[in-house]
């Protein structure tokens, strides 16, 4: 039975539809990454599955129930906007949130030692929560979702904030939680995390899916380009067999580059093959494999990080 | 209930493990200790100004002595008043009334001797008030000179360092139409005790002379104005069945009491709630929390938590307030009891309190998950605050005039209902009244809980402040 079963899910704020016939589902001891740029309807849809919001319309089915509410012990959560009470030590808030999911105080307690140690925050134990960097805070709060041990693991937006390092050290909780046989779904913007740990990916543009499956099957949803670089003609490399089209690059240092797309199911070497038997002056060329960002934007037409640039621009504008 | 309990308890701590909330909670008895001693210090701090009489050149009779005895007069006045103000809660009303008139008529010894038999506790802790002037005698360089030699003398004894510091000099005449004036010199200008121990002297002196002058005997005159007949209240509807005393005074007092002290737990309790939800929103703790508790849960942990917290203070004063009765009027305390274990009213002051703080407390955490900042929240606690004004307004009439129809209609608009009827509610009123008012407020606090947690769950995810529309919106369902 399928950890989560979203069927046809909408969700409407008024005259605003966030979400519009979302179907996907997910299995259990997996990590799914719920894909897709801000504002795409990625946090209704999680509020939603936690039961904080009713859906417009559809069925959503966690943990085999009809309503988040019912199985909220087993879920562990963390909000895309953190929060945490300042004036509390990390003990006491991951024993508090873990007492919230039915953990008694005293094994709360222990358990909150327990991870603090294992994630590097030892030291910070009998600290406030406001004498901790944002970075610490966060991880207390990651740790504070997980406490209770839940089977199903919703992470909004989790490496949001974070330095590379603590990045790093998230990816691994992740895998840790599926390898202990938990089911994990994330959101993120920044599809490099989900391409190195997701089992599954659903990309999400304008409230809508725009594809379910494997990153492998995500990325072959995409263009592969190849890349030439030699004394060249435009029409020879056009030429080649499997090549869709090509465009020219500019110039390299062993003359003249360009950018031929190949056609679905095309064998790059088999171009490749041709261009040397015909006697091209190829003198440098390369695989373009697509990465899941370049899958988001063939599959989309969005540009998961638009967004975020375009707040971190406002952000500097603002500041200046 | 485990979850709104763990809620709860988190509450309470984060403001009982603070030092502001010891700090504010001592803060009422220190400060009121503070004002009392103050008045204490201030009265005892003043120091007695030495005043000397100096007859007239040219008096045909001396006028001191008349002036002595109107001071002294005046003195015993005081003296009678303070035996009386301190004999009152022990001996009650007629008792110290009688204090009073023993002091005036017969003196301060006889008067405390009988209060040492009626109101021993308060005779123990009886002293005297101090006298505003001593009179002292004048320095011979003024009663010896005369004309601008003597004005001299009264300069330089004013002037002069030398024990005692006469503080004042009244030289005594007569005016025009013979009645008795002075010239009062003072050693500080700025300084009026002299002054208005002087003027009320000479009126008395005027007063006496005047009557004697028509053939009225002073003395009788003076019988007559210390006369304080023996007057006893009585009613069927008293504590004894009879006579009237402090213990019939005490509902009024409780019931006052009991109506502040719920205004102004409601209004403290719900802005503390308010300010907690206020916070948890702007802080993104709430999604955390309604990810893991449901709504009515998080409303009502966080409600206890802060009952507790009320419940803190409210029994911390009530203990102080038991000891120093116990210590001081243990027969007050005695009477508080009988009072509020009568008709059950204790009983219904603890269902006021709670319908009271339960109904305001649910309003303003749903007003808290609309609001990020205190700005955001001023608007919506405009009408709830003018609409809390009106109770403290009539509280006062509730209790002097609890069956006055004003009264009696307000206190069964349920919004008003907790404060009104408790400060009625000593004065017994018909438990039809108590039925109504409590079903009417049961009413309005279901529709508050019920409101109240859609506007909370609606509100502590959305970024939509309260309007009237989102009202309206989270009243249909909306979201």
């Amino acid at each position: 039975m399928p950890a989560l079963v979203l069927d046809d899910v909408s969700k409407r704020y008024g005259a605003f539809q966030a979400v519009r016939d979302l179907s996907f589902q997910v299995e259990p001891g997996t990590i799914c990454g719920f894909l897709g740029p801000n504002g795409a309807g990625k946090t209704s849809t999680i509020r939603m599955m936690l039961g904080l919001q009713p859906a417009s319309s559809g069925r959503i089915e966690i943990l085999g129930a009809d309503d988040g509410r019912k199985v909220r012990d087993r879920i562990g959560f963390l909000p895309e906007e953190r929060g945490v009470y300042k004036k509390m030590t990390p003990v006491d808030t991951i024993a508090f949130f873990a007492g919230l999911k039915g953990v008694p105080t005293g094994e709360g307690r222990k358990r909150a030692r327990a991870l603090l140690d294992a994630h590097g925050l030892g030291a910070s134990k009998t600290k406030k929560m406001k004498a901790l960097s944002k970075g610490m805070a966060q991880k207390v709060q990651l740790l504070a979702s997980i406490a209770h041990q839940p089977e199903f693991v919703i992470l909004d937006e989790p490496f949001s904030g974070l330095d590379p390092v603590n990045q790093q050290g998230l990816e691994q909780i992740i895998r840790d939680l599926a390898a202990g046989g938990a089911t994990v779904l994330f959101s993120t913007h920044v599809m490099q995390h989900a391409e190195r740990l997701c089992d599954k990916v659903v990309l999400l543009a304008r409230g809508q899916k725009a594809f379910e499956g494997t990153v492998t099957e995500a990325r072959a949803r995409s263009t592969r380009f190849l890349e030439l670089e030699g004394a060249l003609e435009q029409a020879a490399v056009a030429a080649l067999p499997g090549v869709a089209s090509v465009d020219a690059v500019g110039e390299g240092e062993g003359g003249a580059k360009f950018r031929a797309a190949l056609a679905p199911g095309a064998e790059a070497q088999a171009a490749l093959r041709s261009a040397f038997i015909s006697g091209l002056d190829v003198r440098r060329f390369e695989m373009r494999e697509p990465t899941l960002h370049d899958a988001f934007i063939d599959l989309t037409g969005d540009d998961p990080d638009q967004d975020q640039r375009q707040t971190e621009i406002r952000a500097e504008e603002a500041a200046r | 209930m485990n979850r709104a309990l763990l809620i709860a308890r988190r509450e309470y701590g984060a403001y009982a493990r603070t030092v502001g909330f010891w700090l504010s909670l001592l803060a009422l008895p220190f400060f009121a200790g503070i004002g009392g001693g103050m008045a204490y210090l201030v009265e005892r701090g003043d120091p007695v100004r030495n005043v000397a009489f100096v007859e007239a050149e040219t008096a045909e009779r001396p006028m001191t002595p008349a002036v002595l005895d109107a001071l002294a007069l005046e003195q015993r006045k005081s003296i009678a008043q303070s035996i009386r103000s301190a004999a009152v809660t022990e001996a009650g009303p007629q008792e110290a009334e009688r204090l009073r008139s023993l002091a005036l008529q017969e003196g301060t010894e006889p008067a405390l001797a009988e209060m040492r038999r009626v109101a021993p506790r308060a005779a123990a802790g009886f002293s005297a008030p101090d006298q505003d002037v001593r009179v002292v005698d004048a320095p011979e360089a003024i009663t010896s000179a005369t004309g601008e030699a003597r004005i001299e003398a009264v300069r330089a004894a004013l002037a002069s360092e030398a024990e005692p510091q006469l503080d004042a000099i009244a030289l005594l005449g007569r005016d025009a139409a013979g009645a008795p004036s002075a010239e009062l010199w003072v050693r500080k200008a700025s300084d009026r005790e002299a002054e208005f121990a002087v003027r009320d002297a000479l009126i008395e002196v005027n007063r006496r002379e005047s009557l004697e002058r028509a053939g009225v005997d002073p003395g009788l005159v003076s019988g007559l104005e210390l006369f304080r007949p023996d007057l006893q209240s009585f009613s069927p509807s008293s504590a004894s069945g009879a006579e009237v005393s402090f213990r019939d005074q005490l509902p009024g007092i409780i019931g006052l009491a009991i109506g502040f002290l719920l205004w102004s737990l409601v209004i403290t309790g719900a802005s503390i709630l308010m300010n907690s939800v206020m916070e948890e929103k702007a802080s993104k703790v709430l999604e955390v929390l309604l990810s893991s508790a449901s709504t009515t849960e998080i409303m009502v942990g966080k409600v206890l938590g802060v009952a507790m917290l009320t419940l803190t203070v409210l029994a911390a004063y009530a203990v102080m307030g038991i000891v120093a009765l116990t210590s001081f009027q243990p027969q007050v305390l005695a009477d508080v009891g009988s009072v509020l274990m009568e008709g059950g009213l204790l009983i219904y002051l603890l269902i006021y309190l709670v319908g009271g703080y339960l109904l305001y407390a649910v309003i303003f955490t749903a007003i808290g998950a609309f609001c990020e900042t205190p700005r955001d929240a001023q608007t919506l606690m405009g009408p709830i605050m003018m609409v809390l004004i009106v109770p403290l307004l009539v509280m006062q009439l509730a209790v002097r005039t609890p069956d006055a129809p004003l009264v009696k209609i307000l206190s069964l608009v349920p919004p008003f209902t907790p404060f009104l009827m408790s400060a009625r509610a000593p004065s017994q009123p018909p438990l039809i009244e108590h039925v109504g008012a409590i079903g009417g407020m049961a009413l309005l606090i279901v529709l508050a809980i019920w409101l109240s947690g859609r506007a909370f769950r609606a509100g502590a995810l959305s970024d939509v402040k309260l309007s009237w529309k989102s009202l309206g919106s989270v009243v249909r369902g909306g979201n």
